[in-house]
């Protein structure tokens, strides 16, 4: 699963309602694997707006990726912060382990890079 | 405007115009056509653009378009088209030393080749010099004889100026996937709604029922970056049934050159989601589970959720957490599937976002109402593919403003495709009310 996708997912168990818990995610026992894929700039720029970019530095900093603290003004024109981002949010794979909610503690597992978000029977 | 001919393909008729649009407004092309001029038959329709450049580029992409001819000439008999033809001689003079090549086709009848060679002579008073090629001609000609019982013969003529995108058909062939299943949409069709949600780079496109991936594969393929997810994660990992342990969805993304573009799969249940709130895509193109191949589900327990099963002790821990727990589903009737989809649509796409999806509908029954609306989403096209009982149609929504939270959809009546699994394995007969 790569960051872009876990950028966007939020915790849904019943009752579980708390934005500033529910996400981002906190990743626990992250086996990450670095792929290299083709730089999009068009794709990364449409995208900026609808990262949550607070999130994001939370999370990057848990997995120890870099990534700038602020978004640029002509973020199309900074090839060294897209770089960064493509980086961070499309070849950052994480391979195994789980997403646990610091709300409830739910815990999502990712096996061979896809999240299991099913909800137990008395979570729904 | 110049006039041009669109070449159609002869299938999937009723899709024809609905992509054509599509292509118009997905490559900034103006094309101008008097929709009474569309015959349902006819694989021709004479269209107004305003160069051949940008003719070419409408129906590049096209898969239910063969080509685009420049007109110079239409009419019942072969003397009706040279008179045509003659109004414009400075128009000969552009080709009068390149290469060139006549193609010549009939629809309706096949000519033999003695036929078509004088066809071809027949235009000799174009008095072409230059080179005949058969292949890389620089000017490519194009007559073709229309032959219908129920309609006027027509003789049409021109110069092709672009072809569609049908060779893209043979490459996505299912037969040729590492990974399908026996719901994989067939390639036509999942290239079809990725011009319907017209992908293209810079996209982020979004399946909720993604099955074995065809449309994650053909938006990417335009250049979209695409999501998919799904209740069953045997259907992504490729775990159970067909081609098992070829690793999935994943293994078809080498071969299509879109492992950079297709960004993830994830497993739960789209009507209990966990995407954050707020729009996040630019498209949806899904194919709903009708309940007749794949059961249509969603979490949850008939006769309502026991909670206390999941907490349940189990070897000292709890049933939920042990490996092996799969958590109940229950049926997922199908307007409820596609009310739900309505909803997440309206809320999860940007403004000026498109849903494409199947919706079965029962023949003879089918009325306009049994197209779910919403205030926020625009019907833009619906075409129909006939199974005889019943029929699948194509819909294509369009978001034309936010969701205010307080909008939903009230239906007013049953719609024809209410608890379509029993409908269809009883095979369609009337319900009693």
């Amino acid at each position: 699963m790569r960051l872009i996708t876990h950028n966007m997912l939020k915790c849904h168990v019943k009752n579980c309602d708390n934005p500033d818990k529910q996400f981002p995610l906190r990743f626990k026992g992250a086996e990450l694997e670095q792929v290299e894929a083709e730089r999009n700039d068009e794709f990364l720029v449409r995208m900026i707006p609808r990262l949550d970019w607070r999130a994001l530095l939370v999370t990057t900093k848990e997995l120890g990726i870099e990534l700038p603290e602020n978004i640029p003004e002509e973020p199309e024109n900074d090839d060294a912060f897209l770089q960064a981002l493509h980086t961070a949010i499309l070849e950052t794979h994480v391979k195994e382990g789980s997403m646990v909610c610091n709300g409830c503690s739910h815990e999502y597992k990712i096996t061979k890079g896809i999240p299991n978000m099913l909800l137990a029977e008395h979570e729904i | 405007m110049p006039k041009f001919i669109v070449y159609f393909a002869q299938l999937h008729e009723d899709f024809r115009l609905a992509e054509l649009n599509a292509l118009s407004k997905l490559e900034n092309v103006r094309v101008e056509y008097d929709p009474c001029n569309y015959i349902l038959e006819s694989p021709f329709l004479v269209v107004e653009i305003s160069s051949a450049e940008q003719a070419a580029k409408l129906v590049r992409r096209a898969i239910l378009i063969r080509s685009i001819i420049e007109y110079w000439g239409s009419g019942r008999t072969y003397n009706d088209v040279y008179a045509e033809v003659r109004q414009e001689q400075e128009r000969w003079a552009l080709y009068k030393t390149c290469s060139f090549k006549f193609t010549v086709d009939a629809f309706g009848k096949s000519l033999t080749q003695e036929e078509k060679i004088r066809v071809i002579d027949g235009f000799s008073f174009l008095g072409f010099e230059g080179p005949i090629r058969m292949r890389g001609a620089e000017a490519e000609f194009f007559v073709c004889e229309e032959h219908d019982e129920t309609r006027e013969e027509r003789v049409w003529f021109g110069r092709i100026v672009g072809t569609g995108s049908r060779d893209l058909i043979d490459r996505f062939d299912v037969k040729k996937r590492k990974y399908l299943g026996n719901t994989t949409m067939d390639a036509e069709l999942s290239l079809l709604m990725a011009n319907q949600a017209q992908a293209q780079n810079g996209m982020f496109v979004y399946d909720p029922f993604v099955g074995t991936g065809s449309f994650l594969l053909t938006c990417a393929h335009f250049g979209a970056c695409t999501v998919g997810s799904d209740i069953d994660g045997r259907q992504i990992r490729g775990t159970a049934g067909f081609k098992r342990g070829v690793d999935g969805i994943r293994a078809n993304l080498a071969q299509y050159n879109v492992e950079s573009r297709v960004i993830d799969t994830a497993v739960f249940d789209a009507s209990r989601n966990p995407w954050r709130p707020g729009p996040l895509f630019d498209a949806i193109v899904t194919d709903p589970p009708y309940g007749v191949r794949a059961g249509a589900k969603r979490q949850g327990r008939v006769g309502g959720t026991k909670g206390e099963l999941a907490l349940r002790l189990v070897d000292g821990v709890a049933s939920y957490t042990r490996p092996d727990y799969y958590p109940p589903t229950e049926p997922y009737e199908m307007s409820d599937v596609i009310r739900d989809l309505l909803a997440l649509a309206a809320e999860k796409l940007v403004v000026g976002g498109r849903l494409v999806y199947w919706l079965p509908t029962v023949a003879g029954e089918y009325t306009a109402q049994d197209v779910p609306e919403h205030p926020v989403l625009r019907l833009v096209a619906n075409s129909e593919q006939p199974f005889g009982s019943w029929s699948r149609r194509l819909i294509t929504m369009e978001k034309i403003k936010a969701l205010d939270l307080h909008e939903a959809i009230v239906p007013e009546r049953d719609p024809a495709h209410k608890n379509f699994r029993d409908r269809y394995f009883s095979k369609f007969e009337p319900v009693e009310l």
